[in-house]
């Protein structure tokens, strides 16, 4: 129950620094997503039973601002969610590389896969520019270390947390 | 006889059957939000969203500004005081102005009853601060008064920049204590306008971040830079008379026009936006 209290605890966090760092880099154009960073952290480290919800909240966290489409986020949050449970059968989240360069390509493949989404549902491009796509994955990987660390600090080894 | 030796069959695990069927299930349920049209059920899992995710995304919104300005909260206390007096001032001056206005109106009253005139409506409203903005989202902000404060959907919302009012959007979602708003800028948003200069009528749309246009302006129309544009008397949600912004150009790129599309720099600003008034009692489009 105290693992599941700090989680949400983590999500809300979570948020806090989404909006600060999205409102922090858009002066510089980049398409920043640290709750990306989150959901990737928090699937590295938690049970699949909690990680997937997680992480799918999050994506509706973002959802929820939406106006054309609901849902595109949390299915591409989903994703990247299969995919970090994926890797993590292949790469130590523990150490530093794996973490960056997960994030780096999960920011990318998330930003390129909701354009596609909402390209597909309304005809509208959302694309935001491969540079800034570009720039905004590398800032959120620069900072993923930080995110896990953060992670795996208030997590700890709950029962939540997968055993490794 | 055969050299090919016979393989057992895998036996799937449960744990390995719930590896699978877990994120399955994420992937359908958001699939299944984004098909399903945006009024109805998706409406109604939002609203639900909306009671858990909005006291979060105020802390987060508050908590970002707060770190954000520390430093000029600091010297803005210092100046609180000092500001404090002059506002104190200001408002004596207010309430002299306001008793005029009142004596004003009794006479224009009086005046339009004599000239049997239509009278002009007025308006009113509430005040509501913005109280998050998505940054990848920045025509629309969610503001921090709902049905509560008896907001409805299509209510007309202005803001005050540069010392003028000016139109700012229009409530998309109302939740009890909050409402969505969309902002002139969205490309969902239209409203039907007029030029000040002449007095024609034209269609204004959002454009995204490309300019905001106004449609249908008859083609002989002359217009030029820096000419005020407002709601029209035609329009079916925002009161006559507010002041959208200027003209900053007209289109000459589109062959075979029937119509003047003008670009239109709007006065309240997307981003600049942080408190609104929502008109609730329109009594003009009652």
């Amino acid at each position: 129950m105290w693992s599941f209290v700090k989680l949400v605890f983590l999500f809300v966090l979570a948020t806090v620094f989404h909006w600060a760092f999205a409102s922090v880099f858009s002066y510089w154009g980049l398409s920043v997503n640290i709750l990306l960073a989150f959901a990737a952290a928090f699937c590295a480290v938690l049970k699949p039973a909690f990680g997937y919800p997680a992480a799918f909240f999050c994506g509706l966290f973002l959802d929820f601002f939406g106006t054309k489409v609901f849902g595109n986020n949390a299915f591409t949050f989903t994703v990247c969610a299969c995919i970090v449970y994926n890797l993590s059968e292949r790469f130590d989240f523990d150490a530093f590389f794996p973490q960056i360069v997960t994030v780096f390509g999960l920011t990318f493949l998330a930003g390129v896969l909701n354009s596609l989404l909402f390209l597909w549902f309304t005809a509208a491009a959302l694309w935001p520019g491969f540079w800034s796509l570009l720039g905004g994955s590398l800032v959120s990987a620069a900072f993923a270390p930080a995110v896990f660390w953060l992670v795996r600090r208030v997590l700890g080894k709950g029962s939540i947390c997968r055993q490794l | 006889m055969s050299l090919r030796k016979k393989t057992p069959h895998k036996q799937t695990t449960p744990g390995a059957r719930r590896r699978f069927l877990l994120p399955l299930t994420f992937l359908l349920l958001s699939f299944l939000l984004m098909i399903l049209p945006l009024e109805g059920f998706v409406s109604s899992v939002k609203a639900v969203l909306a009671y858990v995710f909005i006291p979060q995304v105020r802390l987060a919104h508050g908590t970002a500004k707060y770190a954000e300005n520390v430093h000029q909260t600091v010297r803005e206390l210092l100046d609180a005081h000092r500001e404090n007096r002059e506002l104190k001032q200001e408002i004596e001056m207010t309430k002299l102005l306001a008793s005029q206005a009142e004596a004003i109106l009794d006479e224009n009253g009086r005046l339009t009853e004599i000239l049997r005139l239509k009278p002009a409506r007025r308006w009113t409203g509430v005040w509501a601060k913005v109280a998050y903005r998505e940054p990848t989202q920045w025509n629309t902000v969610i503001i921090d008064k709902g049905s509560r404060d008896g907001i409805r959907e299509r209510s007309a919302v202005i803001s005050m920049q540069e010392g003028k009012e000016g139109l700012a959007g229009v409530v998309v979602e109302v939740t009890e204590n909050t409402s969505k708003v969309l902002l002139v800028r969205d490309e969902d948003f239209s409203a039907a306008v007029y030029l000040e200069r002449g007095q024609e009528e034209g269609l204004l749309v959002g454009n995204g971040p490309r300019p905001v246009r106004i449609k249908y302006i008859p083609l002989l129309t002359h217009v030029e830079k820096g000419d005020k544009v407002f709601t029209a008397s035609t329009s079916s949600i925002f009161p006559a008379g507010i002041l959208v912004g200027e003209v900053s150009g007209v289109r000459e790129d589109e062959s075979f026009q029937t119509a003047l599309t003008v670009n239109v720099d709007p006065l309240v600003s997307s981003a600049a936006v942080k408190e609104v008034f929502v008109i609730l009692d329109n009594e003009a489009k009652k």
